[in-house]
């Protein structure tokens, strides 16, 4: 900006020089801001910003995917950690200065897509440009001439070159009609700019669409023993993330129950043994209250979509029933527990908690082993993921559990500030190690704990998001703008006709590309034939097309290869 | 660079407003709690916007059939909970306080157990004392029934329904005694 310069200039100058100076007011402030902000410059550099922004996205753990890794983040690092939360480092794509990028990439788009398709429109409605005076001078030209003795006159010869650049999907223009000159333009390949503009507004489109889906949806999770039921109301989410303008009235009322879980390991490969093949749960819906149970499957990537809402499988494990019992012989605690899968075996970490257990509240931590197997130093590990000997090592502990604060608790680990401990494999009772069936007498009189069984859960995702349809229809509205304006080339054609003094009927024709365009060239010379075969067919009949055959002989104003190729059958004849 | 500056004023004002939901609040602490908590939040519902009367089938732990047609000209209390939910347990003792309260005017409470077997939902209720029966609904019925009135939308809920069967008033969270026992009376009243 030449006014800025100058500004800064005369900075170091007097105040009174400054006074002298062209002012840019406000509104041309603005302008120039506008005009910076839709440069192209400043689109490309939003973009590389955009990358450079997502990547504290994959650095650290995201709220988005995972809230619980970020809570566990801050107390591991209480140091700077409260500082990344305090830059939204952890809601990095719901972060002010992501959106400020993405916002402004907008703005820059919208400012540059919408003058550009005016422009476009403009050009598409109007007639091709006129034929510039001097066509020798674009690079794919040549000349051919028709003899007297075929009587085609440079009126009819610019005719019939109009009709077939017309066939060939021309918009046609002709000029200077009537003078001994008469040229026709042509121009083709349109649609590579429409391309370009549909490729951006579809970008716009995909903006929109996802923050629609953001604003709008909402995306909660819930983990389903075999037997469970979950309806889609609040109450029954283990957790929820809603959209800024999500309504608790767009939660579409319906009923899903987990029958059954299957999971298939490989048995039959080496290399892949014990790995899983194949996830089905069987489950019952009923689609609103009142409606008749239908029996469905749901499998990974595959879910049931009830309403507007998605139902997904994500996630499987096991759940061992477990029946605690307190010091006073009462049952505290009955019912399958949650074990969290740490590996491809299923060596799951489980806790459980019976805050009802008399004396004291009883607490268990340790692992579920579907196979287990002890090794040389006496430790049991996973083996297989199929329970084929199942077992549950745990710890326990007595006091408090720190439920009955009213104070929310992680239910997936045991606090064990207030808590006494009773086994442990260095406590004189030694841990605890059930088999399937058995049970165990807790020291010191504070109850029993015994594994009943085995049941299998699931993870599911329930998301809603209305912007999802929209995304793909722009997503892919953006490939096809982006085949269009890759492959279609756009390019202009001129064709000029005149009678030379000797009677002669000249014809000059060039080609020129709007930006690259690697077709030219074939294109002037399917061009050329073309115009060959048509004028001696219309001619005598007789004329044989063989061009590109004779010497450069001189025409006026041309040189290099395309005019040694100009000379024109007919001439030849 | 300047131009970025009021963007990301924008920005900031935006993500302020969601931060403040109560939901959204719950889905960033990442507590692994397991359930929706209520902030204590009181809906009443006047008599022109309460919804149809309430009509639901219900199983108590003791195998007895709970049905709603039995609730005619009686104010019932529905409060929703499991044990080892942390606010159900500091909510219970004042739900029997009140239940001890009204029962001599005829008002039935009824708990709706979500996610317990019958010997922890028992235990919880050994522990507290708790002597009005709850159903069982593992399976979800009571609460399907619910989201055509009332969708209860926090553990704890609690919902105070009229002598007509209709929804008065919604507690979403740890009810606040007073505030419940005034719900109750309103609905003994007729309001």
């Amino acid at each position: 900006m030449p006014a800025l310069k100058e500004a800064s200039r005369a900075k170091p100058n007097l105040a009174s020089d400054a006074v002298t100076l062209p002012r840019l007011g406000f509104w041309g402030m603005l302008r120039w801001v506008w005009r910076q902000l839709t440069s192209m410059r400043n689109a490309l550099f939003l973009l590389l910003l955009l990358a450079v922004a997502a990547v504290p996205g994959s650095l650290f753990p995201q709220r988005s995917v995972n809230p619980s890794t970020v809570t566990q983040y801050l107390k591991d690092h209480p140091g700077y950690g409260p500082w990344l939360d305090r830059f939204q480092f952890f809601n990095v794509f719901s972060s002010a200065w992501f959106s400020a990028i993405y916002l402004l990439l907008f703005i820059s788009l919208a400012g540059c897509v919408v003058p550009r398709a005016r422009a476009h429109w403009k050009a598409m409605r109007s007639a091709p440009p006129r034929t510039p005076r001097r066509l020798s001078r674009l690079t794919e030209y040549g000349t051919l001439e028709l003899p007297e003795r075929l009587g085609i006159s440079a009126e009819q010869a610019l005719q019939d070159a109009a009709r077939l650049l017309r066939k060939r999907r021309y918009r046609i223009g002709l000029y200077d009609v009537g003078s001994d000159r008469p040229s026709v333009a042509g121009e083709r390949g349109l649609i590579r700019e429409v391309g370009n503009l549909l490729f951006h507004v579809s970008l716009i489109g995909v903006l929109v669409f996802v923050a629609i889906g953001g604003l709008f949806g909402y995306r909660g999770q819930k983990i389903l023993v075999e037997g469970d039921t979950f309806v889609n109301t609040l109450i029954s989410y283990d957790s929820f993330s809603p959209g800024p303008n999500f309504s608790p009235t767009r939660l579409d009322p319906f009923a899903i129950t987990l029958d059954k879980f299957s999971v298939k390991f490989d048995r039959s490969s080496k290399a892949h043994y014990g790995q899983p093949i194949d996830f089905t749960a069987a489950v019952t819906v009923t689609d609103k209250p009142g409606a008749p149970p239908v029996h469905q499957t749901l499998k990974v990537n595959d879910p049931i979509t009830i309403g507007a809402a998605s139902f997904y499988l994500v996630g499987n494990g096991y759940a061992p029933v477990v029946t605690v019992k307190d010091g006073t012989g009462k049952t505290a605690f009955s019912g399958p527990v949650i074990s969290i899968p740490s590996d491809g075996a299923y060596t799951s970490l489980l806790v459980i908690k019976a805050p009802d257990a008399k004396p004291s509240q009883l607490g268990f931590v340790g692992f579920f082993l579907p196979t287990a197997l002890v090794n040389d130093k006496g430790i049991s590990y996973a083996s297989d993921p199929d329970p084929f000997n199942p077992r549950l090592n745990l710890n326990s502990y007595y006091g408090d559990l720190g439920l009955n604060t009213g104070q929310p608790r992680n239910v997936y680990t045991l606090d064990t500030k207030n808590l006494t401990q009773l086994n442990g494999r260095d406590k004189p009772a030694g841990g605890i190690v059930l088999a399937l069936g058995q049970s165990y007498t807790l020291p010191q009189g504070k109850g029993t704990i015994s594994f009943d069984g085995i049941k299998r859960y699931i993870g599911v995702d329930i998301r809603h998001d209305p912007g999802q349809v929209g995304v793909l229809i722009s997503a892919l509205a953006a490939l096809a703008g982006l085949v269009c304006s890759l492959f279609v080339g756009r390019h202009r054609v001129w064709v000029r006709t005149g009678t030379h003094p000797d009677g002669r009927t000249m014809i000059e024709y060039a080609l020129l590309a709007r930006g690259e365009n690697h077709r030219l060239a074939a294109e002037a010379a399917t061009i050329r034939k073309l115009l060959q075969q048509l004028l001696s067919i219309l001619g005598t009949g007789q004329e044989q097309p063989r061009d590109g055959m004779s010497a450069a002989t001189g025409n006026t104003g041309t040189t290099g290869g395309t005019t040694a190729a100009t000379r024109t059958s007919a001439k030849d004849q | 660079m300047g131009t970025i500056a009021p963007a990301l004023g924008l920005g900031l004002a935006m993500s302020g407003c969601g931060a403040q939901d109560s939901l959204a609040r719950q889905a960033n602490a990442g507590d692994n709690k397991n359930y929706i908590a209520g902030d204590g939040s009181v809906t009443e519902y006047g008599q022109g916007e309460r919804k149809a009367p309430v009509v639901l089938t219900g199983k108590l732990f003791n195998g007895k059939v709970v049905d709603s047609t039995a609730w005619a000209g009686k104010v019932v209390v529905l409060n929703f909970w499991y044990a080892a939910c942390a606010p159900c347990r500091l909510e219970a003792p004042r739900l029997e306080a009140l239940w001890q309260e009204f029962k001599p005017a005829g008002v039935l409470f009824y708990g709706v157990n979500l996610r317990d077997e019958e010997p922890e939902a028992a235990a919880f209720e050994r522990t507290y004392g708790v002597t009005y029966p709850s159903m069982k609904d593992k399976n979800g019925g009571v609460i399907l029934a619910m989201t055509q009135y009332v969708p209860p939308q926090a553990v704890p809920t609690t919902l105070v329904i009229d002598k007509n069967g209709k929804v008065t008033s919604r507690i979403l969270g740890i009810a606040d005694q007073g505030t419940l026992k005034s719900l109750i009376t309103d609905a003994l009243a007729g309001k």
